[in-house]
């Protein structure tokens, strides 16, 4: 069986090719650089298309059974009509496929299978990635509002960051969203401005 | 049933400047206002927005109203019953070719059907044939389009070649010469023209004046479970037309469109072809409110006539009853607090039809 596997994190796609070569008999054809979805598929005539659901050119293989009314040979379909389950899952995974021969190939599933598992690992590993870069950059505003309240109240770092923490607490807030507000003025630091707390 | 409950929706959204009724009722608090806790997700295809509503990642939609039938009739694989409680705009599209083509068009000519006669002697003279890209195949510019081919007298399926290219990959596809024209939605045609790789010689409101472009789309069972809350989703959705609507709000509009979490394109770019702009063609100008937001079963008729003249379905499809299945005027109705008034003139398409 010819599976295209079109992903455009070249990592995850070389992982997923590796893994599909080990799991099956399938052939495993890839996108040349720059190549568009509709073009790899008339070039390589593929039974399966395995795609990321982040490649905007997914559209071109909407069009596909156009081309079927010209040419009798390929037709587009969602692989796995029949299971929602099994597809709801490859979506949350970002992996969508197709059956390019338009019958049912008693053997695709375990493919997409494969690559759905591949997926959901590398977009969890991804998911961390953000998290903790989205914890660092808040340390930093935390960090930026501290320097502002230890100014502007002439305080210091602890009491600084009680302060803010204070501030978080009576709003119900995050201090990390306390420090944007602060560091936009959306919140007054100084002395004089603190009978406003009740504000928001 | 509890009025104070809070509904939950998720919308999909694509990145075009007629998406600013959703990102605006999010925005300005006007699903709040209304109970409605919106999580609006920006897909990077249509392919997305309709196996996410299929397979119920999704809700909603602000989609192509083509798109929304071959959802509903499973066209493009497994589909789900939807229904459109709403419009969300009207024009907004442009056909852009390549300079060498639009300098044999010539720079004179001003209606559609002159545009369309010069592009039938081009054609007719042989040659390749012209690579004409559309956003989509179940999309409004591909049967804007054709309509418009077909009315010059040049045969859509024979004599050019339609073929589909992501949005976002119209400029660079129009510079390596892999097509010698698009039709896309606002900003691209005017970013080709900025590049110096392309002109716009076509609006798509010359084609059909006023053509409703996207709607709002809802997987029925979604729609069936939440009546009250659906009508909390419209009348947020039809505020926030009103609003973008508006040529006093278009800055603003464009500044909050633009940030990297929403559309993140600049916000000139966007404003171009939001009401109030400098009609300076090449940008066709979106409009939201009052017609644009009507959800007209005559309109439905068009689409899916249309969609079965160029062999989308066959007979076998009872378009009436689907326009009745699909397009819910009612529910507009119902959330606009009146009633519809048969349209004040005719539809006015380019080759005199009406």
């Amino acid at each position: 069986m010819r599976v295209l596997l079109a992903d455009a994190n070249l990592d995850r796609a070389a992982s997923v090719a590796d893994r599909l070569a080990q799991a099956s008999a399938a052939e495993i054809l890839r996108l040349a650089p720059g190549e568009s979805l509709a073009q790899a598929v008339s070039r390589h005539r593929p039974d399966v298309v395995i795609v990321d659901m982040a490649r905007p050119d997914r559209d071109q293989l909407d069009s596909i059974r156009e081309v079927a009314s010209r040419h009798p040979s390929p037709i587009v379909l969602f692989v796995d009509r029949d299971d929602p389950a099994f597809m709801e899952a490859a979506i949350e995974a970002g992996v969508s496929s197709y059956n390019v021969v338009g019958t049912a190939l008693p053997d695709v599933k375990p493919i997409v299978e494969t690559a759905v598992i591949m997926f959901r690992r590398y977009r969890q590993v991804e998911t961390e990635l953000r998290k903790a870069e989205a914890s660092l950059k808040e340390r930093a505003l935390i960090d930026k509002a501290k320097a502002k309240i230890m100014q502007e109240r002439r305080m210091t770092e602890p009491d600084a960051y009680r302060w803010l923490r204070r501030q978080a607490m009576d709003r119900g807030r995050r201090i990390a969203d306390v420090a944007v507000d602060i560091l936009g003025g959306g919140l007054a630091v100084s002395r004089d401005r603190r009978g406003n707390h009740g504000d928001r | 049933m509890a009025t104070d409950d809070v509904t939950p929706i998720r919308i999909g959204l694509v990145h075009l400047t007629d998406m600013a009724p959703a990102f605006v009722a999010d925005a300005k608090g006007l699903f709040a206002a209304e109970r409605v806790e919106a999580t609006l997700s920006v897909e990077p295809s249509w392919a997305n927005i309709a196996d996410k509503l299929t397979y119920r990642a999704l809700d909603a939609a602000v989609m192509l109203v083509p798109l929304a039938f071959a959802v509903a009739l499973g066209l493009r694989g497994a589909g789900t019953p939807l229904v459109v409680p709403l419009s969300i705009s009207q024009n907004g599209n442009a056909l852009t070719v390549a300079p060498a083509l639009a300098d044999a068009i010539g720079p004179d000519v001003a209606d559609a059907m002159a545009v369309g006669r010069r592009l039938a002697g081009i054609v007719a003279v042989g040659g390749p044939r012209l690579r004409i890209a559309v956003v989509h195949a179940y999309s409004s510019h591909d049967l804007l389009l054709r309509y418009w081919l077909a009315a010059s007298g040049i045969d859509p399926v024979g004599q050019v070649e339609l073929v589909v290219v992501p949005p976002v990959d119209m400029v660079a596809a129009l510079k390596a010469g892999e097509i010698d024209g698009f039709c896309a939605g606002a900003p691209w045609g005017a970013v080709a023209t900025q590049q110096g790789v392309g002109r716009t010689i076509l609006v798509g409101s010359a084609i059909w004046r006023d053509h409703p472009e996207k709607c709002f789309g809802v997987t029925a069972d979604w729609a069936e479970r939440h009546p009250a809350g659906l009508q909390a989703v419209l009348r947020a959705l039809l505020r926030a037309q009103h609003y973008c609507d508006d040529p006093a709000c278009a800055d603003e509009i464009a500044q909050l469109l633009s940030s990297p979490d929403r559309l993140g394109v600049p916000a000139a770019a966007l404003r171009a072809s939001l009401p109030g702009a400098a009609a300076d063609g090449g940008v066709d100008v979106s409009r939201f409110a009052g017609a644009a937001s009507v959800p007209r079963l005559e309109h439905a008729g068009w689409f899916l006539d249309q969609m079965a003249r160029w062999g989308r379905f066959g007979a076998e499809v009872d378009r009436a009853a689907l326009a009745r299945a699909v397009y819910r005027p009612d529910l507009y109705e119902q959330a606009a607090g009146t009633k519809l008034v048969p349209m004040a003139g005719p539809e006015r398409f380019c080759d005199g039809v009406t």
